[in-house]
């Protein structure tokens, strides 16, 4: 392999003495789909935060892309457009604005203020919005105000914003919680369809969604990784057993 | 209607009528008024009217930066007071120029430049105990420079300060906070006599243009009235169009939830940058042409206090609605000038008489009460129904 997407070594960070990250090290290959499991406080939220760029570490390195860039000292916002999405655990979408608005927003397009304001719709971008408004079921939905949608929708339009920034790297904070099973099957397809051309790296803490997603597992315990490999593979793992799973 | 201005106008007939609105009261005032109609109009009341404009013109502004954008802004009246102050010093200063001119055309012996130029600092410094021309009255003689400050001036504090605030992430109240800090900290200086600006004096005379002396008052409140008027009707437009643009529906996402607009890769700072210096520069033309037809502006106008009004005329109109920004701030403005002008009648109790000028502020605050309330979206609200039904 000739490198990894994204590359963390050997990252810590805590707040008020409470290391919610040890030392903790995470590669993610291109085109690959991974599913992070642990209980909660095991630092998986913190871990997204600072890939992201909301959080910074207090020590280690995060390396991004070919060209082996850092993403320690980067904005949020550069981070974003250097393609790495992210889905927050409550969905969060912009109520106020109709589906296509929120797509169309979070279309890859020019980011600066000059550009937005004299930003004109055409064709090829409303056949994308269509296309992913499609993918992920909403098509009958897209002049509706996104607060009107329900909650698995909401869920879907989040999944939907992110595939529009046409990122290569999707990180997913457990896109299934308050889902019907009819609609968890769903995102397993969106989400396995989307790990066709990108990588993808979803948080869940439901078992059955893991399976679903047939991938690799990591499992993280007080902000390190635990064990790694398939389902079967760390579910009888002894430790994974003890401090996850036997409870 | 051709053309994308044309098309735009078609999609959102509110524009339209608004602007249709506004001409008519334009027209209506113009046939009522002493200048141009029969007169029923009165000089005084057309410059009340046209400082409301003014008022309606920086609410549009509040509405843009608070009720789109969410940045409650409790200091855009420093940016009003100070596009005043820049278009004062022309004004007093040309003005009091052409008096000492015409008064050395009298004298005996010609006065030489540098006498003049003493003079005209006398007459203006005078009362602050000075005669010297301080620095910040370099360009006064300059009606061209001194009408690019009136713009470059707020623009470039609100860049200043803006970018210190966003860039450290001062959000919701404690912006406000800062923002209230800003303004009382500018009027304490611009209290003080050596500020330059003539301490608690402030500017006066301002009604009077230079070089047209001649002219009535009635025909110059006329001219201020069409111009205040004209840049209400620019600033709506110019406002409307970027609340409708894809900019419009970032900055209501930044308004809504400010984190996630940065995951989705845009720099929120450099939007609220841009909507706040936007909106001081709209704020000082609205002060440029309010200052001309009040007449005088001391430091205490850009006090925290009117800040505050102008949160409270949006909120009352209707946040997020222009419209509804020029309705608060026309009704409450005119209705505040009604009761404390001394119109209103007291209203005698027999035990306790009413004063509406002590009492006006009681009943504006329970209105602000009761708006917050129980009717969040304000006047502007109740014409939702008839907008949303056409511009969808």
């Amino acid at each position: 392999m000739s490198g990894a997407l994204l590359e963390v070594d050997g990252i810590s960070v805590s707040f008020d003495g409470f290391k919610a990250i040890n030392n903790l090290s995470f590669n993610i290959d291109s085109g690959e789909l991974r599913a992070i499991i642990g209980p909660n406080g095991a630092g998986k939220t913190t871990f997204m935060d600072i890939i992201t760029g909301k959080t910074r570490p207090d020590s280690g390195k995060v390396i991004w892309g070919e060209e082996n860039v850092s993403l320690i000292k980067k904005s949020e916002s550069d981070i974003a457009n250097m393609g790495i999405g992210r889905k927050f655990q409550k969905p969060t979408v912009f109520e106020d604005q109709t589906t296509r608005d929120n797509l169309t927003m979070a279309l890859k397009n020019k980011r600066k203020p000059w550009a937005v304001l004299f930003y004109h719709s055409n064709a090829d971008d409303r056949a994308k919005v269509d296309d992913i408004a499609d993918e992920i079921g909403l098509s009958d939905h897209l002049d509706r105000r996104a607060g009107d949608l329900s909650h698995g929708q909401k869920q879907w339009l989040e999944i939907g914003m992110l595939l529009a920034q046409e990122p290569r790297l999707l990180l997913v904070d457990e896109p299934a919680a308050g889902m019907t099973v009819d609609e968890r099957n769903h995102t397993v397809t969106l989400l396995r369809r989307a790990a066709e051309t990108r990588a993808v790296v979803v948080v869940e803490h439901d078992m059955e969604f893991i399976r679903n997603l047939d991938c690799k597992v990591t499992v993280l315990h007080e902000g390190s990784v635990l064990a790694e490999g398939s389902l079967d593979h760390v579910t009888q793992n002894q430790d994974v057993i003890d401090v996850y799973l036997g409870r | 209607m051709q053309g994308p201005l044309g098309k735009f106008m078609l999609k959102h007939p509110s524009t339209l009528v608004f602007l249709g609105l506004l001409s008519l009261f334009t027209i209506i005032v113009t046939i009522g008024s002493e200048a141009f109609g029969y007169g029923f109009v009165s000089t005084s009341f057309v410059k009340t009217l046209g400082k409301t404009l003014c008022f309606c013109l920086i609410a549009i502004a509040m509405d843009l930066v608070w009720g789109y954008c969410g940045i409650l802004s409790l200091g855009h009246f420093a940016f009003f007071g100070l596009g005043g102050y820049m278009i004062g010093m022309w004004l007093m200063y040309e003005r009091t120029r052409l008096i000492v001119i015409n008064a050395a055309e009298n004298a005996q012996i010609p006065m030489t430049h540098q006498e003049i130029q003493d003079a005209i600092g006398t007459q203006i410094f005078g009362v602050v105990g000075g005669s010297d021309f301080p620095l910040v009255w370099a360009f006064s003689h300059l009606f061209w420079v001194q009408l690019a400050l009136v713009v470059l001036v707020p623009g470039i504090l609100a860049l200043i300060f803006g970018w210190l605030a966003f860039r450290s992430r001062v959000t919701g109240v404690y912006l406000s906070i800062l923002t209230q800090a800003m303004t009382l900290a500018l009027a304490l200086y611009l209290f003080q006599n050596d500020s330059g600006l003539r301490g608690n004096n402030g500017l006066s005379g301002l009604q009077n243009l230079p070089g047209l002396e001649s002219t009535d008052q009635s025909l110059i409140s006329m001219w201020f009235f069409w111009a205040s008027a004209f840049a209400l009707g620019l600033g709506y437009l110019l406002v409307k169009l970027i609340v409708e643009s894809k900019l419009g529906n970032v900055v209501r996402a930044i308004r809504d939830d400010e984190a996630r607009v940065r995951f989705l890769g845009y720099n929120v700072e450099v939007y609220k940058l841009f909507i706040f210096t936007l909106t001081a520069v709209i704020a000082a033309i609205a002060g440029a042409l309010y200052y001309p037809q009040a007449g005088i502006i001391n430091p205490a106008e850009i006090a925290p206090i009117a800040s505050i009004y102008l949160a409270v005329w949006v909120a009352i109109g209707g946040r997020g609605r222009i419209y509804g920004a020029v309705i608060g701030a026309a009704v409450v403005s005119l209705l505040s000038s009604w009761f404390t002008g001394g119109q209103a009648p007291d209203i005698s109790l027999g035990f306790y008489t009413i004063k509406w000028v002590d009492w006006w502020l009681v009943l504006l605050g329970i209105s602000f009460v009761i708006v917050t309330l129980y009717v969040p979206k304000g006047i502007g609200g109740l014409f939702d129904k008839f907008t949303k039904g056409a511009e969808q």
